[in-house]
């Protein structure tokens, strides 16, 4: 136990010793299963104190997935993946079953909440440098969960094949056909054919929900393995004074750290936070409070809002406009920024691809030495203003769109 | 509209031309303008700098805090004046009809607006008068700088919508339509990201002026006012950034939605004072970037980035300032039936086109300039340089830059407002019509006009004068 870390009441009083039959019990499912070791390596580990309500955003974003999986599960009850019964199951749901319908908001206001967390998880584990060595490759897993989940959601939206999903499909799988080379091959693969049709709803569906969780699980799973394996950074906050430090208050400092830390003997400095706070139950309160509001809030946008159901997919109703999801706005207006046919290749697969690679290279590219912000320039003025650009693109696209 | 209509004939005809009248509007607008944007971009600044002088125990944030409030708090005396002047005076006196149409079609946003101006005032008179009673309190000290802020960006926002509403109209029925009129959001971008660029300009030319002047040499201020120009400059140019594409974005929406005023600003009589904007907006980029490079110079670096940065920028600088042609308009590069290139005798200049090469230009004033203001901060953020080393030529580069920033504010003005000429209210009031003003009968048949195609009504025709 590091210095100055006791064990709270709380903990000592969750994880006492019982008695009796439940005794028994447990004991006999202990001996087999190893349950008190389990609980030890999952609850008990110190986590840097300053800052802690913002490092929930991280457990945030697996309630919200495990939320969206569970919901997944029961939409999968009733709705069925063809072009001729897709809208009408929904349709169904949305006037005869109350359950379903508000299992259906969920699901799509549980994917918008994802979204935010999940961004708001990234911009902080960007400023706090918390990618910085031994942590670069949890960062890239973090970029490819990110994709993943956009990923999801842009197929997601082709389900309910109303006019919405019809429209989107057509226009998504048809900016994908300007990718050099083998664009139309791309496109025919995705849509099972040169045009729309029922097996465009089949494959999205299974990339939906076959594909793309298949890989997101393993990685959510890498992604914490690795947390576990070097310890939460946290934020500069925790490391401050650490320069003035001797060698000899910094090792004793480390010797006395609890596992994790110190994590790999790399960058000393930032091995160990200067404060620290046990998991459970401090940092798992703040985890439970701020994943309880957030499911409050998918839940309370579920009943009030729902989720949207257009009329069935019409492909003769040429003088639909459609829009894209909220989170697809900037890309949208990028499209729109490169209207020359040659062009947009550009606006579709350079400028996005290049930001994309760029934002998994981060651990590589900053070279700084320090972790605050200020002293890092290298990649916060470029990463203030890609974020200041992404901010304007989707404003830009919102009066663009509103204006149709 | 009977109520409007049996309290109008009263008024009585203001004996001034409209050459006169527009120019009087038009000077004190453009003033007032300069104002509002100077406080909305002050107002964020403050609340930064205050922030960061809290938490990092900064003597130098602190001390430019206080001065900037008290530099906001005296200026907003004088543009607040000069605002409600503009209303009592200029526009219920000059311009009647313009705001009647206006308060008729945005009268809640207008209420708003006014709300918004008290708020203000509420916010700002504690921090400039009692800026150090409130700093016992640090916290609500910010807090308020930050709900000054966002008064004024309210402000800004509801204003805009009249600003966009006269150049891209939508139906007068429908006020979320006319709120989120075509221009209304790039509008909003570019104004918001220009007041913050315009405030930074004004500390940079403030203390670029103080440094040339002999006060400026004393020990105990010198790098106070070096520190205070570099602050200024990184708001101005960091700001500036955003433009190109903002801008671009913005005349796309003027393109689609009101293409005369666009094709008058582009390629017609205003294409010339548009080409002098883009001018200026180079100086603003290559001239802030040469400041870096010397700034860093002057502490004894050399910077071959930032060397670089710099001839790119001026590169870029007079790609974007060559015309596209040897005429005053396109038109006349027509008349004169000499649309080929110069070196077949005519009148183009194929390299001043937009496509591709002003849009290049663009390009690489924003890439540029993100990797010459990182070169720079980097020098800044392990401190590298010292405070008082800046010279005469890093003096002279502030005011260069804040003087070129006062004046793309002033022109843009006089461009927007002239691009919708002869209309005042794109294809739905006249500028002349509101000096040739006679009273709508009792019936009120003058406020019952014709729609016109944007299905935006008209609402003194001037078929009634005689």
């Amino acid at each position: 136990m590091a210095q100055g870390l006791e064990r709270s009441p709380i903990a000592a009083k969750l994880t006492r010793p019982v008695s009796g039959l439940m005794a028994t019990t447990y004991r006999w499912v202990d001996e087999r299963l190893g349950v008190t070791d389990l609980m030890h390596q999952l609850l008990y580990e110190a986590v840097p104190r300053r800052g802690a309500w913002a490092y929930s955003l991280g457990s945030a974003t697996l309630i919200v997935i495990i939320l969206q999986i569970v919901t997944g599960m029961f939409l999968l009850w009733t709705y069925v993946p063809s072009t001729t019964e897709a809208w009408e199951s929904l349709n169904f749901i949305e006037h005869h079953d109350e359950f379903a319908a508000i299992v259906r908001g969920m699901h799509l206001w549980g994917a918008y909440i994802l979204f935010i967390v999940i961004g708001l998880h990234m911009v902080r584990t960007f400023v706090s440098g918390s990618y910085k060595k031994p942590r670069e490759l949890n960062w890239i897993i973090g970029v490819v969960l990110f994709l993943l989940v956009l990923g999801l959601g842009i197929t997601g939206s082709m389900l309910p094949w109303d006019q919405a999903a019809y429209w989107t499909a057509t226009v998504v799988t048809h900016v994908i056909s300007y990718f050099p080379l083998f664009g139309t091959q791309i496109e025919e693969i995705l849509r099972g054919g040169p045009q729309m049709g029922p097996a465009t709803l089949t494959r999205f569906f299974a990339i939906h929900i076959w594909l793309l969780p298949a890989l997101l699980v393993p990685m959510i799973g890498l992604h914490l393995i690795l947390l576990r394996r070097h310890g939460e950074h946290g934020s500069w906050v925790n490391y401050e004074g650490v320069e003035e430090e001797t060698e000899v208050e910094r090792s004793r400092r480390m010797a006395a750290a609890e596992a994790p830390y110190p994590a790999l003997p790399s960058d000393p400095g930032y091995a160990v936070p200067v404060d620290l706070d046990e998991f459970f139950p401090s940092q798992v309160f703040k985890d439970a409070v701020v994943s309880f509001a957030l499911v409050l809030i998918i839940f309370v946008m579920a009943i009030v809002v729902g989720a949207p159901l257009e009329r069935a997919a019409n492909p003769a109703a040429l003088n639909y406009v459609p829009t894209p999801e909220w989170f697809f706005l900037p890309l949208d207006q990028l499209l729109v920024q490169f209207p020359q046919a040659w062009m947009i290749p550009v606006g579709v697969f350079v400028v996005p691809g290049i930001g994309t690679t760029l934002l998994m290279l981060v651990p590589f590219l900053d070279r700084t030495p320090g972790r605050e912000p200020w002293r890092r320039p290298e990649v916060m003025v470029p990463g203030l203003f890609t974020v200041l650009f992404l901010v304007f693109e989707a404003m830009l696209a919102v009066g663009r769109l509103f204006n149709l | 509209m009977p109520l409007l209509a049996a309290a109008t004939p009263q008024l009585t005809q203001v004996p001034i031309s409209t050459g006169v009248a527009t120019a009087l509007v038009a000077l004190l607008m453009l003033t007032h303008v300069q104002f509002a944007a100077w406080q909305q971009g002050g107002y964020i600044i403050l609340a930064v700098s205050d922030f960061v002088g809290w938490k990092r125990k900064s003597e130098r944030y602190d001390r430019f805090s206080k001065g900037l409030v008290t530099a906001l708090g005296a200026t907003f005396a004088v543009g607040g004046s000069l605002a409600i002047f503009a209303v009592m005076i200029l526009f219920l006196g000059l311009w009647a009809h313009f705001w009647i149409d206006v308060q008729r079609v945005l009268f809640w946003p207008l209420v708003a607006e006014a709300a918004a101006f008290v708020g203000e005032i509420i916010c700002l008179y504690p921090l400039y008068a009692r800026w150090d009673r409130l700093g016992r309190v640090r916290g609500l000290r910010v807090g308020l700088e930050v709900l000054l802020f966002i008064n004024a960006e309210l402000q800004m926002l509801l204003i805009n919508m009249v600003a966009s509403y006269m150049l891209t109209p939508r139906n007068a029925f429908n006020l979320p339509a006319i709120m989120m009129n075509p221009t209304e959001i790039p509008l909003e971008i570019h104004r918001m990201v220009g007041n913050i660029a315009w405030a930074g300009a004004i500390i940079a030319l403030t203390a670029g002026i103080r440094l040339l002047l002999r006060s400026g040499h004393r020990p105990d201020v010198r790098p106070y006012l070096d520190w205070m120009g570099h602050y200024g400059l990184i708001y101005a140019i960091g700001f500036t950034i955003a433009q190109p594409l903002v801008g671009w974005e913005y005349a796309k929406e003027i393109q689609l939605h009101a293409y005369a005023s666009w094709y008058d600003m582009m390629l017609g009589g205003l294409s010339v004072a548009f080409l002098f904007q883009v001018f200026l907006l180079g100086a603003i980029f290559t001239v802030g970037i040469f400041y870096l490079w010397r700034r860093v110079r002057a502490s004894g670096f050399r910077s071959p980035a930032l060397a670089v940065c710099t001839l790119l920028s001026f590169g870029a600088w007079m790609l974007i300032s060559t015309p596209s042609s040897l005429a005053w308009s396109y038109e006349s590069v027509f008349a004169a039936n000499a649309n080929v290139p110069i070196w077949q005798g005519g009148l183009l200049i194929p390299w001043g086109a937009m496509i591709p090469w002003k849009l290049t230009a663009l390009v690489a004033f924003t890439g540029v300039t993100i990797v010459a203001l990182t070169t720079y901060l980097k020098y800044v953020s392990r401190g590298k340089l010292r405070w008082g080393d800046a010279g005469r030529g890093q003096a002279i580069s502030l005011i260069a830059v804040g003087v070129a920033v006062s004046l793309i504010m002033a022109l843009m003005g006089f461009i927007r407002e002239n691009s919708r000429g002869p209309f005042l209210i794109t294809n739905h009031m006249l500028i002349n019509q509101q000096q040739n003003y006679s009273p709508p009968s009792s019936t009120g048949p003058a406020l019952q006009g014709p729609a016109s195609n944007s299905g935006v009504s008209v609402i003194l025709p001037v078929e009634t004068h005689p």
